[in-house]
């Protein structure tokens, strides 16, 4: 913490940055910090209730914080994932931020004042990760953290779903999205969707009906999850977000699946691994092809 | 006021007593994934009374998330429109917390301004609002600080609270007396039964202890500063994403859209809206006068605490505590208007 803020301290006492982008304890959560003067970086924390991919900041839709000048972010591996994401995207010049990455002991799932990171409180993402020390910092802070708690068994209604036929999924989605109210926080709360104007915000034509239906719903949802194929990070904010509490976590985690099997591609943190949604390989699998 | 008595035996019996009657009672229960909605429940033993704030508000039963408004058939160059129904089948809320109730008031207003809105009211006329005395508040709850309280009766026909065996029924409306009187083997005289105020205090005291700060002098100040170096950083954190709009019990803008089912047929619509998104507001132009997150939240502090009082005499808030339990970002609407409360004092505190 304390190696934390005094580089925090030193980046904002050179004039490196303009403002540090970490997390704090707030009012009655963990948040996210925006620290302009070095006078007040003994606010800034990490431990496991540092949920938030502050990735989402450097989104050129959040202009409130591109007003406060150049940025340095702390970034777990995962959320650097999501800054390469956006340098490969062309979003994000490298050169624009300054990336402070933290060796992360895995996190909990929601960012409340008084949580221990135990088997059930650890976000499902952690016991997969390959990213525990970003690689795309400029600077890494913190002692090596260990291996975050095995994650306990997922609820049998979640666990069932991966043998379960394709018409016991299609029921369990229609179920799950029938909640959605279209609010698309988990658009807005993803750092990697930055499109200016969303496919699903388009009337001519209309390509998603924005009423919260059954036909409108699934058609968001199935869009959402497709453009991210191959981009999603996995940081799992959309769900977190998600005031209905519909589990999109899983619809990114088979896209990403798919992914993996198909293109050979996984989320890394380094931005010159071309991504397949933007790159053209010609032993891409054809076979779908009439 | 009168009170009845309802044993909780004979309360689960009432519940069946409105099924078979073919009345929807709908209540805090747990949707499938386990988080706890207002949904319709059959039976009593599935409602979860007094446990965790449902996710969303009682307003989706009276203005849902999408309603059809009228569908239309195109013939040659005939249109034929044809309307929705304005009446309901009885429903009864069960075990509404007194601030989801009270939100549902306030709306009415709203609801009957310029415009008498026949799906909302048709919703409400169908409605009988059953409430309980909430003895879960948390630490973001804020009710006493917009004039509700843990046993507020506004919104409410029939308020329960807890006493030995089952619940006092403060009988508030007529439409709550002629519940009580339809089910009248299910009720009884309290007898000796009274309100317990000691329970009613303790639930107040810990509210009030999370936010005590005046509405009048932040209301006030709202008014004479639309302009002020608060809103420069107001919500530097927040993603736009809406959530806090979604889970308001008050919050209630809707867009309206046509949506063609086949070449010569569709429906109107309106679905929920909200002006946290940046959609919300832009122009055909392009150009959009709320332009970024600090504006938008503006807005929502602005259109609750002093545009909605202005305008009806009361808050757009019922201190639900949703949104700040919500936010993925952190912004957190007690903060905002204890920094309201002290700029209204005349302190300025230093912001980093």
């Amino acid at each position: 913490m304390r190696e934390l803020q005094e580089l925090a301290r030193k980046l904002l006492t050179e004039g490196t940055v303009k403002v540090v982008i970490g997390w704090e304890e707030g009012p009655h959560n963990v948040r996210p910090a925006f620290v302009t003067s070095p006078e007040a970086v003994g606010r800034l924390i990490f431990d496991h209730r540092c949920v938030h991919n502050l990735a989402t900041y450097l989104n050129p839709r959040r202009s409130q914080v591109k007003k406060l000048g150049k940025p340095a972010v702390v970034v777990k591996g995962c959320d650097a994932k999501a800054v390469a994401g956006l340098i490969r995207e062309t979003q994000v010049a490298r050169e624009d931020v300054v990336l402070i990455g933290v060796r992360c002991p895995g996190v909990v799932q929601r960012p409340e004042r008084h949580v221990d990171l135990s088997a059930t409180t650890v976000s499902p993402r952690c016991a997969e990760c390959d990213n525990r020390e970003p690689h795309l910092a400029d600077h890494l802070v913190g002692e090596a953290a260990p291996a975050p708690p095995t994650v306990a068994a997922p609820p049998e209604r979640l666990a069932r779903l991966a043998s379960a036929s394709a018409s016991e999924r299609w029921a369990f989605w229609q179920e799950e999205f029938a909640r959605c109210v279209r609010c698309h926080a988990c658009r807005e709360v993803c750092p990697l969707c930055f499109c200016e104007r969303c496919v699903a915000d388009k009337t001519q034509p209309q390509w998603v009906e924005s009423s919260p239906h059954g036909r409108g719903n699934l058609a968001w949802h199935v869009t959402r999850a497709i453009h991210q194929a191959g981009r999603c990070v996995g940081c799992g904010e959309c769900q977190r977000a998600c005031p209905a509490g519909i589990p999109l976590g899983l619809l990114n985690k088979k896209v990403a699946e798919i992914m993996a099997q198909r293109f050979g591609y996984r989320a890394v943190d380094d931005p010159s691994v071309p991504a397949p949604i933007g790159a053209f390989n010609l032993n891409d699998s054809q076979e779908f092809i009439l | 006021m009168r009170a009845a008595y309802i044993s909780a035996d004979s309360l689960a019996g009432l519940v069946a007593d409105l099924r078979a009657s073919a009345a929807r009672v709908v209540a805090p229960a747990r949707a499938a994934d386990g988080g706890v909605d207002y949904r319709p429940i059959e039976r009593l033993e599935e409602a979860e009374l007094n446990g965790a704030v449902p996710r969303r508000s009682l307003k989706e039963l009276f203005l849902p998330p999408t309603e059809p408004l009228l569908t239309w058939k195109q013939s040659g160059s005939a249109v034929e429109l044809s309307e929705v129904p304005v009446e309901f089948p009885p429903q009864v809320v069960l075990g509404a917390r007194p601030c989801d109730a009270a939100a549902v008031a306030t709306l009415d207003r709203v609801m009957d301004w310029d415009y008498h809105d026949e799906l909302w009211f048709g919703r409400r006329a169908a409605t009988t609002m059953v409430s309980l005395l909430c003895t879960t508040p948390d630490e973001t709850c804020f009710c006493t600080a917009v004039g509700l309280g843990p046993d507020a009766g506004k919104g409410s026909d029939l308020l329960l609270l807890p006493v030995d065996g089952g619940f006092l029924a403060e009988v508030l409306t007529d439409k709550g007396e002629a519940l009580v009187a339809a089910h009248k083997d299910r009720f009884a005289e309290p007898g000796g039964r009274v309100r317990p105020e000691a329970l009613v205090e303790d639930m107040r005291a810990k509210v009030a202890a999370n936010l005590a700060v005046p509405m009048a002098p932040i209301t006030a100040w709202l008014e004479a500063n639309f302009k002020d170096p608060l809103w420069e950083g107001i919500a530097v954190r927040c993603n736009g994403c809406g959530a806090c709009a979604a889970i308001c019990p008050t919050c209630h803008c809707f867009d309206i859209v046509d949506e063609p089912e086949g070449v010569t047929h569709g429906v109107r619509r309106r679905n929920w809206d909200t002006c946290q998104t940046a959609r919300f507001t832009v122009h055909a132009s392009g150009h959009n006068p709320r332009d970024g997150q600090n504006a938008r939240f503006r807005q929502r502090v602005m259109h609750k605490f002093f545009i909605y009082p202005a305008k009806f005499g009361e808050l757009l808030c019922s201190g639900c505590g949703r949104c700040a339990r919500a936010c993925p970002g952190g912004q957190d609407i007690l903060e905002t208007l204890g920094r309201i409360a002290a700029l209204a004092a005349g302190k300025r505190e230093a912001t980093a």
